[in-house]
């Protein structure tokens, strides 16, 4: 246990009315989602004794509802990747739904690799205050679980407009109450041909049974074309490491963070405590962020209006079909074991065009299986089509039970 | 060779909202150190910005009456750079979608005529903590104070129009009269809510390209720009005709030396767009709004009072400069009063006595009722210009009628010719020889011996009546 947990909630609660909505859901967080006065150091040494003042949005949403927080898991610094991340492991051992942050698909691949479903919401539906982000156009807190239903019961709670959020849209909350009764079938849903070269002969069979497993629940499976599929890489590369290396900017060690006895004024105190401070792979997209800021900003404002395409061209396939599905990951891209920023990349390949414009996705275990490995299955919805997307993987999760 | 010089004027304003630019903290810098803040503005990890409307509301009214056109979509960036009193390692400026472009505002020619001096744009930013150092103790330390941390300002960036000292000094001014009409700004150098930086570079007169320039900032006064620019304007032409190349850089002003020293090369950090930050649009109704806000401004308000209040260019100029004056003036001349008379007392007593005391007339018991009132007696004759003065004095402070004043400091004036009658037989008794003096022909002789009459009267004379008396005795 002591191997999942930094921080274990030694506080006994008083136990929740039987009547609020999450009753005994017991809740882990990652360490950067705030919690008023635990400490939340974002898995780095640069907020080493940070702790919060103020819960996140999502904190207080989660305590008002009756669930349990029962800790804080480990994570990859600052939340690149799955370096070191156990919130998933915690499903296993005392907790019911972990919290996570998405920003390249970290919680649907720890989902996958795990056999657990995961889903990311659409950017925008759940607040972003308190999330010891680092890519704020892109990340969003999503929720790992061992069933739907759960995942589906928090998204109730921590979706909607939070004031104290103002890059939240004014639109209309998304209602999750008729989540999975709700789904209506048939539906129509789309492979994306140029994603296809991306697997291997085991994942390719993997993704086909998933596939099947749709059909089987009245799904029209057709293929549809993304030509700008091979730009979300870059496109995701480059402008979340200039958003990281503006957000990650404020670890100066003189308020909290680990704070080097190296140097003879401030600058050099504050260079060497950032240089003890960030390790890899985050150091060197740190790099790559501020090299885009000061010595190529051409480059970025590129991957800007690129990204803009991808949006329209992802939301005009998203007109035709009613969702797109990918397999979630690949078997020889260890996420866990990345130790650079091409290596995280390339674990995260399916799952990044989600972040890169906004649409929700979830990820299904127990479907896209082939010689015993589950690739997961991950479905990607319309913005803001969050509910009817869960009611989807619902509807295939039960035919899995059903066998 | 003769050169001319190119001047260009950053100027950092600070707005008067009531509230920081992205958090509820109240907007006074000069409070106990580090009160003001919240983890908003203490850029703690976790937090979002929140624009506050009432900056952005004030932002654009001070644009409006610097004839900047409000642009459609603005939008924050982030100025990366870190330095000790910006831990967040940027500062959130709007650096590619300003709030407004294309201003202007009039100054008068250093020869003659009106020159218009051209805004590039005005953009929003929230300004940094602020940094004090103690040098004085073993250790040195340098203390960090956040209430400044995220206080709205507006920097004004204009067009190179500007060519000399006298235009950037009263570039300056035109700003700050325009602003301060809006009350949105306070704009004080001394005070910090105005800061100027220049921008100078040089060129053989009657060229028409731009060389490189040099960045001088620290400058706590108008006077002080001034000199900073003339200063170094001859630095540059000496430069020049040594043959020295002119390097980009930033020079700080050495108000006691009165020099400009090398500081840095200039420093430019990226500016990335803030993922935060919602834009800005703006509808035609909002904008509408805002300009109705706009009060009725300098220039128009002086050609009014030229026309209806019948006064001269020069006395409609100075009626109208400040906005309180203007509106007390009004107030004042609509009572029925010569408005000659109210320019007359405004800029040669009650102007200057506000000054003496550091004060705005809001700050003061006078109000233009009462003024009105005491103009009243002192056409009437009830007092002389002496006791009108002592009584106005009085005005500024206590709430009591100027016609009680008058009678409790029995400031009534002396029209009684017998006891007029009384002083001037004193004071011919004691200065016979003056007097023969004055039937020889010297005529001067008449003031000095007024002058002693009306101090016997202890400035209650009627002046007008004790001259004939005095003269007829005289003669």
């Amino acid at each position: 246990m002591s191997g999942i947990y930094t921080y274990k909630n030694v506080l006994t609660d008083a136990p929740a009315g039987a009547a609020s909505p999450l009753a005994g859901v017991r809740v882990v967080v990652q360490p950067n989602i705030s919690v008023r006065g635990w400490p939340c150091d974002a898995g780095s040494k640069a907020l080493e004794g940070f702790v919060p003042l103020q819960d996140a949005e999502v904190v207080t949403r989660l305590k008002s509802a009756g669930a349990l927080l029962v800790g804080s898991s480990r994570m990859a610094e600052l939340g690149f990747g799955l370096t070191g991340e156990t919130s998933v492991r915690s499903l296993g051992e005392g907790a019911d739904v972990a919290a996570m942050t998405d920003t390249m698909g970290e919680a649907r691949v720890a989902s996958a690799t795990e056999g657990f479903f995961g889903f990311k919401p659409s950017f925008g539906l759940v607040s972003r205050f308190g999330l010891i982000g680092l890519v704020p156009s892109m990340e969003c807190t999503g929720v790992a679980g061992r069933d739907l239903n759960s995942i589906i019961d928090i998204m109730t709670t921590i979706a909607g407009k939070d004031p104290n959020d103002p890059s939240m849209p004014d639109e209309p909350p998304v209602d999750f109450t008729s989540t999975p009764q709700g789904f209506e079938g048939p539906f129509r849903a789309g492979i994306v041909k140029e994603s296809l070269d991306l697997l291997n002969e085991t994942e390719a069979h993997a993704f086909k049974a998933g596939l099947a497993r749709m059909e089987a629940i009245g799904a029209a499976i057709e293929e549809v074309s993304l030509p700008g599929y091979s730009l979300f890489r870059a496109v995701h590369n480059t402008v979340a490491a200039v958003e990281a290396s503006s957000s990650a900017g404020k670890y100066d060690s003189v308020r909290f963070g680990h704070r080097s006895p190296q140097g003879r004024n401030w600058n050099e105190m504050y260079l060497a405590s950032r240089g003890e401070s960030f390790r890899l792979p985050v150091k060197a997209f740190l790099f790559q962020g501020a090299f885009f800021q000061f010595e190529d900003y051409g480059a970025f404002e590129d991957a800007c209006r690129i990204r803009n395409r991808l949006v329209r061209e992802t939301t005009d396939v998203l007109g035709a079909v009613d969702f797109l599905v990918f397999p979630t990951r690949r078997m020889e891209h260890d996420a866990w074991a990345a130790g650079s920023v091409r290596a995280v990349y390339e674990s995260f390949m399916l799952t990044l065009p989600a972040n890169v414009t906004g649409s929700p996705a979830v990820q299904v275990p127990g479907c896209a299986v082939h010689d015993g490995v589950d690739i997961g299955l991950q479905i990607m919805g319309r913005r803001r089509d969050d509910a009817r997307l869960l009611s989807a993987a619902s509807a295939i999760a039960s035919s899995v039970l059903r066998g | 060779m003769k050169y001319e010089a190119v001047i260009g004027l950053e100027i950092h304003v600070q707005l008067n909202s009531a509230t920081k630019l992205f958090c509820d903290c109240p907007n006074r810098p000069g409070d106990e150190p580090n009160r003001n803040t919240c983890p908003v503005c203490l850029w703690l990890p976790g937090n979002l910005p929140h624009l506050s409307r009432e900056a952005l509301e004030k932002a654009t009214v001070a644009c409006l009456a610097l004839n900047c056109t409000i642009q459609p979509v603005s939008a924050f960036d982030q100025k990366v750079y870190y330095y000790p009193d910006l831990p967040k390692g940027f500062q959130l400026s709007q650096h590619h979608l300003p709030l407004s472009r294309n201003g202007w505002v009039d100054i008068a020619a250093e020869k003659g005529g009106m020159k218009r001096l051209r805004i590039h744009h005005i953009h929003m930013e929230e300004d940094v903590a602020k940094l004090v150092h103690e040098t004085e103790g073993k250790t040195p330390i340098s203390l960090v104070d956040f209430n400044r941390a995220g206080t709205p300002l507006i920097e004004i960036v204009s067009e190179p129009d500007i060519r000399s000292p006298y235009e950037a000094m009263e570039y300056i001014k035109a700003l700050r009269t325009q602003l301060r009409y809006t009350g949105t700004a306070e704009c004080s150098m001394e005070q910090g809510t105005m800061r100027v930086d220049a921008n100078i570079s040089i060129r053989p007169e009657g060229t028409s390209e731009f060389n490189t320039k040099v960045e001088v900032k620290n400058m706590n006064s108008i006077r002080n720009v001034g000199d900073a620019i003339a200063y170094e304007i001859t630095r540059q032409t000496e430069c020049l005709e040594k043959g020295e190349a002119i390097i980009l850089h930033t020079r700080l002003w050495d108000p006691d030396k009165r020099v400009t020293t090398a500081m840095r090369g200039k420093f430019a950090g990226p500016c990335v767009p803030d993922p935060s930050v919602a834009k800005i649009r703006v509808t035609e109704d909002w904008l509408k709004r805002m300009q109705e806000r706009l009060p009725e401004m300098p220039a128009k308000k002086a050609e009014r009072f030229v026309t209806e209040y019948g006064l001269t260019p020069d006395e409609a100029l100075a009626m109208s400069l400040d906005r309180d004056i203007s509106e007390f003036f009004e107030d004042t001349a609509k009572r029925g009063l010569s408005p000659h008379k109210v320019t007359n007392w405004i800029t040669t007593h009650l102007a200057p006595m506000l000054k003496d005391r550091n004060q705005t007339i809001e700050e003061t018991a006078l109000t233009a009722e009462r003024f009105a009132r005491l103009l009243a007696m002192l056409e009437k004759g009830v007092i002389n210009a002496h006791g009108a003065r002592e009584i106005l004095l009085k005005l500024l402070e206590s709430n009591e009628s100027p016609e009680d004043l008058v009678e409790k400091g029995q400031f009534r004036q002396v029209s009684d010719t017998s006891e007029l009658e009384g002083i001037i037989d004193g004071i011919i008794a004691d200065h016979s020889a003056d007097v023969e003096d004055f039937r020889k022909g010297n005529e001067k002789v008449v003031g000095f011996l007024m002058g002693l009459a009306m101090k016997a009267s202890k400035g209650k004379a009627n002046p007008k009546l004790l001259r004939e008396m005095l003269v007829k005795r005289l003669g």
